[in-house]
């Protein structure tokens, strides 16, 4: 078992044939992944890395019966790619690129809320189950299965995460990036729910940031929980000094703000076991054992 | 992206919003003509246009420039020449611009507005909800951002449309909550209106007009203006990315936007490379815990071009204020042997005067790591963050 993607999932590339994707895809394929079927408009009826290409979603769909998208499209172009993974009835999007606009994230997750589509990003390094599936650009090789869900809202720091499970001698479930973006889709309260149903997983990563009430939000969520798996977080940004501009200014307007130490109170408080030091995370994970 | 007051306040009066009759000036004598075209017998404000809150309370550097704030009210027409001399090219200080200060290179000079009393009024992303929100709050000589925090029910907080107006019901809600008298209805919707039509048209992050002020004939008028736009969305807004100060940006953090690389500056004496925000806070938590701040990191994500991350290596390591140097790579996307070529050349170009500590993972790892020992560099290697972080305290220690 794992959450939103395993060797079952048929893996549709939107934008596949870019440099990029074709670089990434190629991994993908190589690490077992079902991919199927690639969309690039105009290019439709060709084939790419072995793969049959379609003008639109809604054709590969009908086509090849896909159920998820991983897109290396251009940030201009992602709200009409989101678009038509929705419109096809996608259940699952995964976002890479950085930079997408912030009104068309406003739209998107509009759009969003009234389908069964969820969206991984944008700006992340998307999401892979450990021998079955990769979508993304995660480096494969620092990736074994196992019982331990990562989920992260910083892209890089993931890694981070994952070798800090590897050096307490354990794998993953599902590792996902849920995006450095000011707007994101899949949240960590939906990702720590789907965890939390999944067999596999024993216990969970969780890995947050300066900016935004997101892990605030978490942490509430995991205190209504009859069950808890256990939690260990990490909170990057204690070292930023209040009103700097990594900070978003309508955070402290909207919601009165939280600092860092603040989340990371909010979240001990909600029985999530919280370190200071990202590299301490293996200690509390052996600790689990 | 952020814009002067006056900019601001010119887009908002595109949406009907009142403003002061005023106009920006660069020299003591276009303050003077400026202030008269604005107003007869004034009094009139002079407004240094610095990108920063708090100006009122701010202070100059210079004992030249006097010892009132950035914000000044002036009652006799021969005071403005003397003022505007004061503060043009003068340091302004205040809560928000550090101790350096930014240097006044313009004026806003406008007549000043007789008022009954004054309002915050906002709109902001929510983050956690994907929505936009409109702020009002009723202030006296308050900080919004106390409000916020002790205060958050003196706040309205509305969640407004993604397309069209504001919708009706919600523009009474604020004449409620505001207690305006009816006479300024139709003023309020159009100002409601106006700040939300700006923010969608014009891709913006946050608009604040703190304050508006409500005149006696029951009109509105916006005393200041902030706006904030979405860099991400500058390519469909060429007017406003025309509107760039570059005074406001530090000449590195220039270089490094030139090379579409995220830098930021704070108070320590260590440079910082990494790939991700997210990891560039972590690395910067790190390095506190043993002791060590940070001066300024570089993040290099997205970087596929080896001369390109050269140059952004050389901006860290041409920082006077860098005392040590920092590189955390987590090969994903960027391979770590990209990085690796970047250091020798920037190294061999400018020379490598402090200690180096490099912590490469990921993709060609290896590669990387051997391009570097190659280059007989005193380049030192470790295998964690936490590692890093400890031998370069300890490479500084030494180097004392």
């Amino acid at each position: 078992m794992s959450i939103f993607v395993n060797a079952q999932t048929k893996v549709l590339c939107q934008g596949i044939t870019g440099t990029q994707a074709t670089f990434h895809i190629r991994r993908s394929l190589d690490y077992g992944t079902q991919v199927v079927a690639g969309v690039t408009p105009g290019k439709g009826g060709g084939m790419h890395l072995g793969l049959p290409v379609f003008n639109t979603v809604k054709e590969a769909k009908k086509e090849t019966g896909v159920n998820a998208s991983v897109m290396y499209v251009p940030a201009p172009y992602v709200k009409s790619a989101v678009k038509e993974a929705v419109d096809a009835g996608l259940e699952l999007v995964v976002c890479i690129a950085d930079g997408v606009p912030i009104k068309d994230m406003l739209e998107i997750n509009h759009m969003l809320a009234g389908s069964k589509t969820k969206l991984i990003g944008p700006n992340t390094p998307g999401i892979i189950t450990p021998g079955e599936a990769r979508l993304g650009i995660f480096p494969e090789n620092i990736h074994k299965p196992g019982c331990i869900g990562v989920v992260s809202r910083s892209s890089t720091l993931t890694y981070e995460a994952v070798l800090e499970t590897s050096k307490a001698g354990f794998g993953q479930s599902t590792v996902l990036g849920l995006g450095d973006d000011m707007l994101i889709g899949v949240d960590f309260v939906e990702s720590l729910k789907r965890f939390h149903e999944d067999d596999q997983t024993k216990a969970i990563v969780v890995l947050g940031r300066l900016g935004g009430t997101f892990e605030e939000v978490a942490a509430q969520y995991y205190k209504s929980l009859e069950h808890k798996k256990p939690v260990i977080a990490f909170v990057a940004g204690n070292a930023i000094p209040f009103g700097h501009k990594m900070g978003y200014a309508g955070d402290v307007i909207t919601k009165g703000s939280i600092s860092t130490q603040d989340k990371k109170d909010i979240m001990e408080e909600a029985g999530m076991i919280v370190v200071d030091n990202i590299n301490d995370i293996h200690k509390e994970l052996a600790g689990l054992a | 992206m952020n814009i002067h007051e006056y900019q601001a306040k010119k887009i908002l009066q595109q949406y009907g919003i009142r403003i002061p009759k005023g106009g920006v000036a660069y020299t003591p004598n276009e303050a003077k003509k400026t202030a008269a075209r604005a107003s007869a017998r004034g009094p009139w404000m002079l407004k240094a246009q610095i990108q920063s809150g708090a100006r009122q309370k701010g202070y100059f550097l210079e004992k030249e420039a006097g010892a009132r704030g950035g914000i000044r009210q002036i009652k006799n027409r021969r005071d403005i020449l003397r003022n505007a001399e004061q503060m043009l090219g003068a340091t302004l200080v205040t809560v928000q611009t550090g101790p350096a200060g930014k240097t006044v290179g313009r004026l806003y000079v406008e007549e000043f507005k007789k008022i009954e009393r004054i309002f915050y009024a906002g709109i902001a992303i929510d983050r956690v909800h994907s929505a936009l929100v409109l702020l009002v709050a009723a202030i006296k000589n308050e900080d919004i951002t106390n409000i916020a925090f002790n205060h958050p029910e003196r706040i309205l907080k509305l969640n407004l449309d993604l397309e069209g107006d504001t919708r009706p019901e919600q523009v009474r809600e604020v004449m409620d909550f505001l207690k305006l008298p009816p006479k300024s209805a139709r003023s309020l919707e159009t100002f409601i209106n106006g700040m939300h039509r700006a923010f969608i048209d014009y891709d913006a992050t946050m608009i604040e007009v703190n304050p508006v002020g409500l005149m006696k004939n029951g009109e509105l008028v916006a005393l200041d203006a902030k706006i904030s736009f979405d860099d991400n969305a500058l390519f469909r807004h060429k007017d406003i990315r025309a509107l760039q100060d570059d005074y406001e940006a530090s000449e590195r953090e220039l270089q490094a936007a030139k090379y579409k690389f995220n830098y930021s500056e704070f108070g320590g004496s260590i440079g910082c490379i990494v790939n991700g925000d997210g990891l560039a806070l972590a690395v910067m938590d790190t390095l506190r815990v043993k002791g060590l701040d940070t001066a300024c990191f570089l993040n290099v994500k997205g970087g596929v071009d080896k001369d390109k991350i050269a140059s952004g290596i050389k901006i860290i390591m041409t920082n006077p204020r860098v005392e040590g140097i920092l590189i955390n790579i987590l090969g994903g996307f960027l391979r770590c042997n990209l990085i690796a070529d970047g250091i020798i050349a920037a190294a061999s170009e400018v020379g490598l005067n402090v200690p180096l500590v490099v912590r490469f993972e990921g993709t060609n790892k290896e590669e990387a790591k051997e391009i570097l020992a190659k280059s007989k560099l005193p380049i030192i290697l470790a295998e964690s963050m936490e590692e890093a972080a400890a031998k370069l305290a300890e490479a500084m220690e030494e180097a004392d």
